[in-house]
């Protein structure tokens, strides 16, 4: 596919030479993947060559390598010539202590996402304006959910209680 | 606890100082115009100051779950994340599948999925209509609303067998092929659809009353939209024309003809009239479909990888020479219940009523997902909430929210 | 013989002196509080038919096909008389129960006021100046309203009676100045000189049609009717300050709105629509006061029914819509209407007709 390829020089071409990124791209899906501490200026340059939002921020969790893979997956919704591609821009962080510098001030769409990852994968990122759990509550956040080492238990449905502890307050029992 | 002067705290109150006088209303679930969520607004007076949306009541951990389960029974579990726009759900999930499968459905499964699809996206804006009348108080377009959009969910039982959980696209192609009498209950739906948006506009959209409460209520301009990466029909009634389908076509949407309606304003009243656009176009789609399907024999539904796997009396009551009903069960093709997907990670967009919806899928070649993430185009607008609503006074709150057409099971999946 | 003329004079006597008592009769029979309630269900069963006509649907069916649902409305009146009174905790108990009795009260007071007859023995108070009184007492229910709102201790109930404050001072004017027009064309307070003014046919309503107008739009204005639904609008703040009421208390307050509507719409009969105009009442108990009675009842329900009608086609106004309707344009037409009023009494309109109301 010859504008795939072209799309894989474009988008190196974007980040410039010498910034440890790897571009690859399979079956269609064309994923970068740098370092934690230029996260912030490859967006940055992405967003000047023209992808102006992200469609989804996500986080993948490898316990077997030690690692979770943030992703931000952009696109350009006012380049018509860009908006056939979706760039995902990944970075690998420790799960140990999950930081990630915060890509609001770039992507400003990435807003509510940061603080979906935060409460599912414990990924903090740092200088969001407002990280607290979105979806979550908080002592469910607190469990990290989504991290492959929370076991879903399936449930019960015979519910145990005691009748004679149920007291009732209506007046004509 | 700050105690101020002369407050009294009664026992289970907690008391607490503000900085700035703002009066805090909790548009709460249990509202009747503010549907499984809750908005915490403050206001200064009447004026909205800060809005916060707080969402996750209809959590009902999805990419968790799909996780567990095999990459079949993922379908009917996506679907139930807007259920009204089924197949519009559920055609990128497969679609990404079957890029990491290596497998195009074959060209009558794309065009019944396209049908599907835009019968879907009418039924999907027809509900968003109702919502947003019973938000303005206007009790007779949420009935019309509803009513017709009977029509459509009886159209899709017609061709899928069920209402609204259709489960219709599947790896490779469609779960069934369409009725015979299907493309002239299509073309009646159309013709009676057209006239009845004319009574719409007329009763609603050029209703004196309630264009005062639309116009000019809800401003965003383009740039601001792209910025906050809005989707769907609210980012093309700001002026900005994307479209998933037009962007990436998937299905038949590079063959059929259609346009993409633009609107400038980007208000309330804008968003209203784009969505009454988009059915006309949804409409005319329909038909498109329809008369090729008639026109074309009618082979090949699913590809012939599944296909070939079907025992011989699935191919014998497929080709009408067994009756349907009776003791011949046709289920599932077996072939899917042990699908092993290669490894690898792919990444499908589609455009669903409300928004854009994608699809970032992870395969480590097992029978399960290793991940699967989904955004709908419901959680990319929420940010709209927290920038665009604050200037605005309370009683505004449902114009803009019934103008967004949000579904909160959408954005909490 | 002394025991038949006994029994006819003791229930001549219980008639005329108890249920024929005009106080006692316009209060609480007709067109007080069991014509209102009579007129309430009546009213709502037909909002509710009309609009399902409009709606694509039926309307109540189930419960009585025959009649076309017309006992709906009774069996929802036996239900909100035996569903639980729930009263939180926090509300201020003595004032949240009296405000909607009060306000029921208070929005029948002005049918005191108002003559249904011209024949002087059933006048409910003998007074000169009966419209200026009706329209006087008509103003006072809306404080109760806030009160409820405000003992309600609720956020929502708050926004609504602030809501409804705010609308009280944009209807008022209006109100007052449209029903009071009349009198400056007939030259008199009097509203039974205003009604055998308007019996050669020459209805106020249709000389002076702009106040009729706006005296609509003022009524709709006061009792929460479509386009003007705004102190209790149900997808911004619940039921506004009738949110903390369950049972038969919301049934109250839904029935002082109906109240209202509906003493306004017998005023507006009398002034606008010629009251008993056609027919002259005679002497007796029933022609000379239950038939005129029932002539401005069936006129008073069918401005109701108008009203009713209005919910199938209008959204609701904001607030500051609201009021910027009612002192942008519908003071000055009041004031229009007010002085083609004066106009026709300095062209002698009502005299020409050879009908002039000055009493003597």
């Amino acid at each position: 596919m010859t504008s795939a390829v072209s799309l894989v020089d474009r988008v190196k071409g974007i980040l410039g030479p010498g910034e440890g990124a790897r571009v690859e791209q399979q079956k269609g899906y064309l994923e970068v993947t740098v370092d934690a501490g230029s996260l912030r200026d490859a967006a940055a340059r992405l967003k000047a060559a023209g992808f102006d939002h992200v469609k989804s921020v996500t986080a993948v969790d490898y316990p077997a390598k030690n690692q979770i893979k943030v992703i931000y997956h952009a696109s350009s919704m006012l380049d018509e010539e860009l908006s056939k591609y979706v760039v995902g821009l990944a970075t690998l962080v420790d799960r140990d202590d999950p930081v990630v510098p915060s890509l609001v001030g770039v992507w400003l769409s990435a807003e509510f996402q940061e603080r979906e990852v935060y409460e599912h994968f414990g990924v903090r990122f740092d200088g969001h304006p407002d990280l607290r759990p979105l979806l979550l509550t908080p002592g469910l956040a607190a469990q990290r959910p989504l991290r492959k080492d929370f076991k879903v238990v399936e449930e019960d449905d015979y519910l145990k209680s005691t009748f004679e502890e149920y007291t009732s307050t209506r007046r004509w029992v | 606890m700050a105690e101020a002067s002369g407050t009294v705290a009664l026992p289970g109150m907690d008391v607490r100082r503000l900085e700035r006088n703002l009066y805090e209303v909790y548009i709460g679930p249990a509202h009747p115009g503010s549907g499984h969520m809750r908005i915490v607004v403050r206001v200064e007076g009447d004026v909205m100051v800060e809005v916060d949306p707080d969402i996750g009541f209809v959590h009902r951990t999805m990419e968790k779950l799909s996780e567990g389960r095999d990459w079949m029974k993922n379908i009917p579990l996506l679907e139930r994340m807007a259920i009204l726009d089924a197949c519009n759900v559920t055609l990128p999930y497969v679609e990404a599948v079957e890029k990491l499968l290596d497998v195009d459905p074959p060209e009558r499964a794309k065009y019944l999925r396209t049908l599907l699809c835009e019968i879907n996206r009418v039924a999907s804006h027809l509900y968003g209509f109702g919502i947003f009348g019973v938000f303005l108080g206007h009790s007779t377009l949420y009935m019309w609303a509803f009513g017709d959009r009977e029509i459509f969910v009886e159209l899709a039982d017609r061709l899928t067998g069920a209402r609204l959980t259709h489960s219709y696209p599947m790896f490779g192609g469609v779960r069934r092929d369409m009725p015979d009498d299907f493309g002239q209950n299509v073309r009646r739906a159309a013709a009676y659809m057209r006239r009845r948006l004319d009574e719409y506009a007329d009763i609603f959209l050029r209703n004196p009353n309630i264009r005062s409460r639309l116009a000019g209520v809800g401003v965003i301009s383009g740039a601001r939209a792209v910025e906050m990466g809005l989707s769907g029909p609210n980012v093309r009634a700001s002026g900005v024309r994307y479209d998933a389908r037009l962007a990436e076509p998937y299905e038949a949407y590079d063959r059929v003809d259609f346009e993409v309606p633009v609107y400038e304003e980007g208000d309330s009243l804008a968003r209203a009239w784009q969505r009454v656009d988009e059915i006309r176009q949804s409409l005319s789609i329909m038909e498109q479909a329809v008369d090729w399907l008639e026109r074309h024999p009618r082979e090949g539904f699913i590809h012939e990888k599944f296909w070939k796997t079907a025992p011989p009396i699935y191919k014998q009551v497929y080709a009408g020479a067994v009756p349907y009903a009776g003791k011949y069960r046709v289920k599932m093709i077996p072939l899917y219940a042990s699908l092993r997907v290669p490894a690898g990670r792919s990444f499908a967009r589609v455009e669903s009523g409300r928004g854009e919806i994608i699809y970032y899928v992870e395969s480590d070649g097992k029978d399960t997902p290793y991940r699967v993430r989904v955004v709908s185009g419901s959680f990319r607008n929420v940010i709209a909430f927290k920038y665009a609503m604050p200037g605005h006074r309370l009683a505004d709150l449902p114009a803009i929210y019934g103008s967004f057409d949000y579904f909160p099971p959408e954005w909490d999946r | 013989m002394v025991e038949m003329v006994t029994a006819y004079v003791a229930w001549h006597d219980l008639l005329r002196y108890l249920i024929f008592y005009p106080p006692v009769y316009q209060f609480i029979i007709i067109p007080g509080l069991i014509a209102a309630l009579v007129v309430a269900i009546f009213i709502i069963w037909f909002e509710r038919k009309a609009a399902a006509r409009v709606q694509m649907r039926y309307g109540p069916y189930e419960i009585s096909p025959r009649t076309g649902g017309a006992t709906q409305l009774i069996a929802d009146l036996i239900r909100y008389s035996f569903q639980e009174i729930i009263v939180p905790r926090t509300v201020d108990a003595s004032i949240y129960f009296a405000a909607p009795v009060a306000a029921v009260i208070l929005s029948l007071m002005p049918l005191d006021a108002i003559p249904l007859t011209s024949n002087p023995a059933f006048w409910p108070i003998p007074m000169d100046y009966s419209l200026l009184i009706a329209v006087a007492l008509s103003t006072l229910s809306p404080i109760f309203v806030m009160m409820m709102a405000w003992a309600s201790n609720n956020k929502f109930s708050l926004i609504g009676g602030v809501r409804e404050s705010f609308i009280v001072t944009a209807y008022e004017l209006v109100a007052v100045l449209s029903l009071l027009s009349v009198a400056a064309a007939t030259s008199t307070y009097n509203l039974v000189d205003i009604v055998s003014a308007q019996s050669g046919g020459l209805w106020f309503g249709l000389l002076d049609p702009v106040a009729f107008l706006t005296a609509f739009i003022a009524t709709l204005m006061t009792t929460s009717g479509f386009p003007f639904e705004i102190p209790d609008s149900e997808s911004e703040i619940v039921a506004g300050p009738y949110t903390e009421y369950s049972g038969l208390m919301y049934g109250l307050d839904m029935g002082a709105a109906y109240i209202k509507r509906w003493v306004f719409a017998v005023l507006m009969a009398l002034v606008f629509l010629g009251g008993w105009a056609p027919y002259t009442p005679g002497p007796g108990i029933l022609l000379g006061y239950l038939v005129p009675s029932l002539i401005v009842s069936v006129k008073a329900l069918v401005i109701m029914a108008i009203m009713s009608f209005m919910r199938a086609v209008y959204g609701r106004y904001r607030i500051d819509q609201a009021l910027g309707v009612a002192w942008e344009i519908l003071i000055p037409l009041a004031l229009a209407a007010f002085g083609i009023g004066l106009a026709e009494a300095y062209f002698h309109v009502y005299a020409y007709m050879g009908v002039m109301a000055i009493a003597g």
